[in-house]
């Protein structure tokens, strides 16, 4: 069977489902809530997928190579700590902008040097981290929040060129950039090699530790930016940050066609997926439902689809549609 | 034929006690299919890897093109031009023909550092190689889970080819086919050889080994106990050999 064209914006049949669950869960909301198909509201739910976007993109380099990152959340927040600290101090904004990916490529190293030269299971090792470093955040913290931060950051992402903001530049940026390295260059052969299968990825001559080192320090790198969004909408940095974006980002992932099992991902699929979890709940909370029920619906969502991909790998390769690795 | 391209002078292999390999001299040629028979544990496995450099022999030499060679790893007997094509095919399914000829060694052109894959240049030699080796085969961007197993096969072999691999090795390469499949891999094995390969067989099956190799090298025990010109031997001789029914083995093994 042939493969589709994987350009960097085409759609294939699980992605125009999803673009069209985007847009019925835009029609419902807008029925039941009169604040929900307002411009403002619009904005607001673009401003809160950032984050989750950025995150997201390296969750599907992460899962297409048969890993996984439970802590990027909280690497966002402690990435997140450095970047309100820079701010702070008046820090020059362009440094304080690059303070983020810099300190989140770090700790992709050392969470690349815990799972692949410790030959740890990617789930456990990062679990493993995400409880230190959720302690080092209330350390570093001392128990009280970042909070009204200087203005600098939010200022260098606003700023206009060519009438659209830096920040819309950057993001834009970072997609291409990710999807040129899975695409276009050897890493994402060998990436979607070892995600297949790393025994046989290793008999091919791949460098697996070299690609796996690589897509983990990519990934911090990109919760780092993150982190530079957060700080520069926020202005401030809260004990609990980034505690549900790395559910979030599975859920996101996993909804956008990429398998949890490797080999085989969509970076569109990520952006409709990211899309469509925070349109869901925007629009579950303007209909008073408690945010306290996010997780709930993020985590049976994300179980909802993987069941449905189990159900459906029991039928016959070729119904299971090669169209995209 | 030609001047040898390997030689194996009194290859021996021990795994403490156990000698799994004893004293084996042979000769590769280029342009040749060579097939190891014998019976399981009769030391053929422990040789190709050997010969792969996946184990170092405790006695013994190795020489290509008359040079004594020592293998620390794969990879060494990969650039010595020696290439394994596995029974569990190293392939990626979810990767294209292309791809998969390609992967580790791909074609790059670097773009402000970037090094962008050549992919229209590697479908290209890739469909060139395909052509040549007749492997039915009109996609080299299919992806390799949708291929047959002799597909399969033909996409490994290419993979060698494209090494600028100069001995092929080929485990069991017809053990899970169905008989059109056979055929089409055995000759896929012939034409290797014409252009220029050496080629060495493992296998079970007699009749395969019949149809395709030059010269027949029968191993049992560890020890090499025969070494036939195809023309010059027929199934039954080399079945008796392999069981050791043969009165020269007896002798032999009496002997020792």
């Amino acid at each position: 069977m042939r493969q589709l064209k994987d350009g960097i914006f085409s759609l294939n049949g699980r992605e125009l489902a999803l673009l069209a669950a985007c847009a019925l869960a835009i029609i419902v909301f807008s029925v039941a809530s009169p604040y929900f198909g307002t411009p403002g509201n619009a904005a607001t739910i673009l401003r809160n997928s950032v984050e989750l976007l950025l995150i997201g993109l390296g969750m599907t380099l992460l899962l297409a190579m048969g890993g996984i990152d439970v802590s990027v959340g909280i690497v966002m927040g402690l990435a997140a700590i450095g970047v309100g600290r820079a701010l702070g101090a008046n820090t020059d904004p362009v440094l304080t902008a690059l303070a983020g990916p810099i300190i989140g490529a770090l700790l992709g190293f050392v969470t690349a040097a815990v799972v692949v030269l410790g030959r740890i299971p990617a789930i456990v090792g990062t679990l493993g981290l995400l409880g230190i470093y959720r302690t080092a955040i209330f350390i570093l913290l001392g128990g009280q929040w970042l909070s009204g931060l200087p203005t600098g950051l939010t200022v260098l992402l606003g700023t206009s060129l060519l009438g659209v903001p830096i920040a819309a530049f950057v993001i834009v940026l970072a997609y291409i950039a990710v999807w040129v390295a899975l695409r276009r260059t050897p890493f994402g052969l060998h990436l979607l090699a070892i995600g297949n299968s790393e025994e046989k990825a290793r008999l091919s001559g791949i460098p697996v530790i070299k690609v796996r080192f690589a897509t983990f320090i990519i990934s911090g790198a990109l919760a780092g930016l993150a982190a530079t969004f957060y700080v520069a909408s926020y202005r401030n940095v809260e004990m609990t940050i980034g505690s549900t974006l790395a559910l979030d980002a599975i859920a996101a992932v996993v909804l956008g066609g990429t398998s949890i099992l490797g080999g085989k991902c969509s970076l569109v699929g990520t952006v409709l997926g990211v899309l469509l979890l925070r349109i869901l709940q925007n629009g579950l909370l303007l209909m008073g439902v408690p945010s306290l029920w996010q997780p709930v619906v993020t985590g049976g969502l994300l179980i909802g689809v993987l069941s449905v991909e189990v159900l459906s790998a029991r039928l016959p390769m070729s119904q299971l549609g090669w169209a995209r690795r | 034929m030609n001047a040898p391209f390997l030689i194996a002078k009194g290859v021996t292999k021990r795994f403490g006690a156990l000698t799994a390999l004893s004293e084996v001299d042979l000769e590769i040629r280029s342009g040749e299919v060579l097939a190891l028979l014998g019976d399981n544990g009769a030391g053929k496995s422990t040789f190709i890897k050997v010969l792969a450099g996946a184990h170092s022999p405790s006695d013994g030499e190795l020489l290509i093109d008359g040079v004594p060679v020592t293998f620390s790893s794969p990879k060494d007997a990969a650039s010595a031009g020696i290439a394994t094509i596995f029974q569990e095919l190293a392939l990626s399914e979810n990767l294209s023909i292309s791809e998969n000829v390609f992967l580790g060694r791909e074609l790059k052109r670097s773009v402000l550092g970037v090094p962008f894959l050549r992919r229209k240049e590697m479908k290209e030699r890739v469909a060139g190689l395909l052509k040549e080796l007749e492997a039915h085969i009109s996609d080299p961007e299919a992806p390799v889970g949708s291929l047959s197993g002799g597909q399969r096969q033909a996409v490994a072999i290419c993979r060698a080819l494209n090494l600028n691999a100069k001995l092929v090795i080929m485990d069991e390469p017809t053990a899970a086919l169905a008989v059109a499949e056979t055929r089409k891999v055995l000759s896929l094995t012939r034409r290797l050889a014409e252009r220029g390969c050496a080629v060495v067989l493992i296998s079970h099956n007699i009749a395969d080994v019949f149809e395709v190799a030059d010269r027949i090298i029968v191993f049992r025990r560890g020890r090499k106990v025969a070494e036939k010109i195809r023309s010059d031997t027929n199934p039954e001789e080399i079945v008796s050999y392999i069981t050791g029914a043969h009165p020269d083995v007896r002798a032999l093994e009496k002997a020792n």
